[in-house]
């Protein structure tokens, strides 16, 4: 009798269960926020402090009394790097009109929900992929898109070739992941850098979760790189990094990160191995995130730390708050708190062009025809143990433009 | 099966049928025609918790032939779903066949790939077929990022099926497609199991040695499962790239083939009952996380909303390490125990 006592008292919890899965719904001054993220997986570098930012400005934003009036909710769910899993979360808020925006932070989501949510008015977030500025539609992208930062980085190279005062074509190589993403800056990218003379390498990709990048550092050294552009989340950059000093490539070969290369942290813990690497970024890095007054203000109210434990994507994902309150303001002085819906926001997200995001990050480039979260992207070198800028703003080019899609 | 007390098989039929009493029938309709309406009555999101159990069901119901029943261990099952979703999107986009036709195609598509992977069980078992499966779960991802048939690295967009006009463009229209198909899968599975072949799996299971001696011809047999297995993986997957519009690579993940490994160990090896435990119950613990981490957030804000939503992989660890030290033998044996203690009722069991 004790084991059917257990299954009624299991099939009671399972029912239970069911009920309380049930979405609630939020109240009517109340507008939700869904961060559907991954706090664990192959992104999560870059996705948990991130998000940490982003819940923090909307608890700041609600400290501040709501925009209008109109408290914001933060829903973050672990989405692992799991379709099904983001699949389903996504379907548990779809129809709650609460939600008004997603960010979504891996290229496999974007894949699917692109498609699901194609003939939709619903505000979705994404990291950089250029096929939603070349299609433009419900996806905005955090900053430029990868094939523009990475265009930027071409620009970078060429200038940094001339200065260096060598003839010839600079020679670069590509070392990413194997995944659309890994393969994203390359598509309008490449066809930039060939235009402005740089010659390019086979390029290399690799499984995330590779533990030595060597075999690929060799073919690139052997076919004569002069800069390698890698392209994965930090800690596998740090992790190529650590592997390229060790066969003394970051001697005779500049190496150059995208926006998920390392971070302070991973700096500070193997500065050896990352010394005199460059990284592009959309958003302020190094000493520059941590001592912004914003970014200093809100992780120590809400993290209680020191800012010397700042990740820099924090400071993004404020950006991430900041947009979205911007957005939020202006669908409200619009139409009143009282008719907010999906649509509104969505076409208030396009109203933001040149909103200034206190310099985090370069002007909101949204706009009708503009996908891109912003058009301006900042060189830093990884310098005893620390990230400090070598370049000003930058504006990136189109290179979304040159790839035929 | 239970079989209630006073009830006589009179006829080898009767003795042959699932279904053995008018109640029984009445009870089947009943769930059936409540199953029927459940888009009609329930909301949206409980619709596409449902596709998406039901799309798991058939997944490791697949997975329940080849490991559960046959003994094969296979940690590809994510990578032949894979191949069912893209076999699908190219019948389907490419080919312009019927989402009707490629349903069964991707199946028998995946089932002759599945040949090529269950292969080695031939000559390996154990720690080390299982092993083997793994490096076809990567061989296989490797073959889709780099074939220009399968988009690379883009995957490949799907359009919802279609049936005189009628177009099944979202998760309530769709639950009349998984739902069905489910229910005749396991219908399927249910009956293979008790036939010639099915005892022949458990034979190979039990002692593989003794079963050949027996005049079980192995080659035959564990090649049979596999394709079984993987039939059932291919029409999971095109029902899949169906339902979320796109087939791509990262949707498959080795992760993936892990979480259904668990589930049956958490419904229990070898039942076709214990498919549903074990994807129910880790689907809805997958949910109940989702539910649970505001919560917890919100009473203890030192936590913050990402740690606390990051439970779901521990709660997944802690229930598999709960069942493999506590009951090994899944919750389809305390299934069977209650049955038979409801049956004995008021006897003590």
């Amino acid at each position: 009798m004790g084991s059917r006592k257990s299954i009624l008292f299991f099939l009671a919890v399972l029912l239970a269960v069911g009920w309380a899965t049930l979405p609630g719904q939020a109240s009517a001054r109340e507008v939700v926020f869904l961060d559907l993220t991954d706090f664990t997986g192959p992104v999560a570098g870059l996705a948990l402090p991130g998000s940490l930012g982003l819940e923090d400005y909307i608890k700041d934003i609600n400290a501040r009394g709501g925009v209008q009036g109109v408290k914001v909710r933060y829903i973050g769910v672990d989405t692992r790097y799991d379709v099904a899993r983001m699949l389903s979360s996504f379907k548990r808020y779809r129809r709650d009109e609460a939600v008004l925006g997603i960010n979504i932070v891996s290229t496999p989501f974007g894949k699917v929900l692109k498609e699901i949510t194609a003939k939709e008015k619903l505000v979705i977030t994404i990291p950089g992929d250029g096929e939603y500025q070349a299609n433009v539609g419900n996806f905005f992208t955090w900053g430029p898109t990868y094939q523009d930062a990475f265009a930027a980085a071409m620009d970078w190279v060429v200038a940094d070739w001339k200065k260096q005062g060598k003839s010839g074509k600079p020679v670069v190589g590509h070392l990413a992941w194997d995944s659309p993403y890994g393969r994203e800056p390359l598509r309008g990218g490449k066809e930039h850098g060939e235009k402005i003379g740089v010659q390019f390498l086979n390029p290399e990709f690799f499984p995330s979760g590779t533990p030595k990048h060597d075999v690929y550092l060799s073919r690139l050294e052997a076919a004569g790189a002069n800069y390698i552009y890698v392209a994965c989340v930090d800690p596998a950059p740090t992790n190529v990094l650590r592997d390229a000093a060790a066969m003394g490539l970051n001697k005779k070969i500049q190496f150059i990160t995208d926006y998920w290369g390392p971070t302070a942290l991973g700096v500070g813990t193997h500065p050896e191995a990352v010394e005199g690497a460059v990284v592009v970024s959309f958003f302020l890095r190094g000493e520059e995130a941590k001592n912004h007054p914003i970014n200093r203000r809100i992780w120590s109210t809400y993290q209680k730390d020191p800012p010397e434990k700042m990740n820099e994507t924090y400071g993004m994902g404020i950006v991430w708050g900041m947009t979205f309150e911007a957005a939020l303001k202006d669908a409200i002085q619009r139409v009143g708190a009282d008719k907010l819906t999906r649509e509104v926001l969505y076409e208030s997200y396009q109203r933001l062009s040149g909103m200034k995001r206190e310099g985090i990050t370069g002007p909101c480039a949204y706009s009708p025809s503009s996908r891109r979260g912003s058009q301006e992207v900042k060189f830093y070198r990884c310098t005893k143990g620390k990230i400090v800028p070598i370049t000003d703003w930058v504006k990136t080019p189109d290179a979304v433009s040159l790839h035929k899609w | 099966m239970w079989r209630p007390c006073g009830t006589f098989d009179e006829t080898y039929q009767k003795d042959m049928a699932i279904v053995r009493t008018p109640l029984r029938w009445a009870v089947l309709l009943g769930a059936l025609l409540v199953t029927g309406l459940l888009p009609v009555v329930v909301p949206y999101y409980f619709v596409s918790f449902l596709n998406n159990l039901a799309i798991t069901v058939i997944l490791v119901m697949g997975l329940q032939i080849v490991s559960g029943y046959c003994g094969q261990i296979s940690f590809g099952q994510a990578a032949y779903m894979a191949v069912g979703a893209y076999s699908a999107a190219i019948f389907t986009q490419k080919l312009g066949l019927s989402f009707w036709v490629a349903l069964p195609l991707s199946g028998i598509f995946t089932g002759l790939f599945g040949l090529v992977g269950g292969a080695p069980s031939l000559r390996i078992k154990g720690f080390y077929l299982a092993v083997a499966t793994i490096a076809v779960h990567f061989v296989t991802m490797w073959l889709i990022l780099h074939l220009e048939v399968t988009g690379r690295s883009h995957g490949l967009a799907v359009e919802p099926p279609t049936l005189a006009g009628f177009v099944f463009d979202t998760d309530e229209r769709m639950f009349y497609i998984i739902m069905p198909t489910m229910l005749l899968m396991t219908y399927g599975a249910r009956n293979l199991v008790r036939t010639k072949v099915g005892r022949a799996f458990v034979a190979i299971r039990d002692n593989d040695l003794a079963a050949q001696v027996m005049g079980i011809n192995l080659f035959y047999y564990k090649l049979l499962a596999f394709f079984i297995s993987c039939f059932y993986a291919g029409v999971a997957g095109c029902l899949w790239a169906h339902l979320t519009l796109v087939a791509h690579f990262e949707q498959f993940t080795l992760l993936h083939a892990l979480w259904y490994i668990g589930m049956l160990i958490v419904g229990g090896m070898g039942s076709i009952p214990g498919v549903f435990f074990g994807v129910i119950l880790i689907r809805i613990l997958d949910e109940l996380v989702m539910v649970v981490s505001p919560v917890l957030a919100a009473w203890f804000p030192w936590l913050g909303s990402a740690p606390a939503a990051g439970l779901g992989v521990t709660a997944f660890g802690l229930v598999l390490a709960f069942f493999l030290i506590w009951e090994p033998r899944g919750l389809a044996h305390r299934w069977e125990i209650l049955k038979a203690s409801l049956r004995l009722y008021p006897f003590a069991h």
